[in-house]
């Protein structure tokens, strides 16, 4: 498995363990600005915290694979994953900005800010993924 | 002009050219193994200088490492 499939894979997981908690739990249940703040707060160290590890594990375990610098291949699959995250992006922007503003405010926007973030960063890293697994011929 | 793919003989021409690896074709035209064994399988296709280097590599020309195919309907 390529170095940056396998950092892609740390990231997606991480990234979709710990916000979807926070998303879950948040939308479930009515908390307050201080709760929502430490609660975002604590996911995001932990998310940081798990991709710091595993990828250090990672690297120290395959230290020729991770010094490599990305060549060719690597840098086609990053290109469609940002290319295709930037249009999800967009999207979750126009909605945020633009549609929601009309029927709600306060943390429901800054929350679909972030929803929209996550949304998009998870659709650049699965595409990484099924770029590096089914193959890109861009 | 029909819908197609790229092939390509480098499983063949490595094993010809001494038995070369995966990482060392990689090595010398700076891709890593993955990229070369994504190539061999067809889920990646080379820019033009990746595919000249590689044929240089293997002491070919471009066309006996790569080939166009043409899908039949």
């Amino acid at each position: 498995m390529a170095w940056r499939e396998k950092t892609a894979w740390i990231t997606l997981v991480a990234m979709g363990v710990t916000y979807g908690v926070y998303f879950t739990l948040i939308s479930r249940q009515s908390l307050s600005t201080l709760s929502m703040l430490e609660l975002f707060a604590v996911v995001t160290v932990l998310q940081v915290i798990a991709v710091v590890t595993v990828t250090s594990v990672l690297a120290a375990l395959s230290s020729e694979e991770a010094r490599a610098k990305p060549d060719e291949r690597d840098r086609a699959v990053a290109r469609r994953g940002a290319s295709i995250a930037y249009f999800v992006l967009i999207v979750g922007v126009i909605t945020v900005g633009v549609v929601m503003p009309f029927r709600d405010s306060g943390w429901r926007l800054t929350n679909a800010t972030f929803f929209a973030l996550v949304i998009a960063e998870t659709v650049r890293y699965l595409t990484v993924v099924v770029s590096y697994r089914r193959g890109w011929h861009g | 002009m029909g819908e197609g793919r790229v092939i390509n003989q480098l499983r063949t021409l490595r094993f010809l050219a001494g038995e070369m690896t995966q990482a060392e074709l990689g090595a010398k035209i700076g891709v890593t193994r993955q990229t070369i064994a994504a190539i061999e399988q067809g889920k990646y296709s080379p820019s033009l200088e990746a595919a000249f280097r590689i044929a240089l590599a293997l002491g070919k020309s471009l066309d006996e490492v790569f080939q166009w195919e043409t899908e039949k309907s």
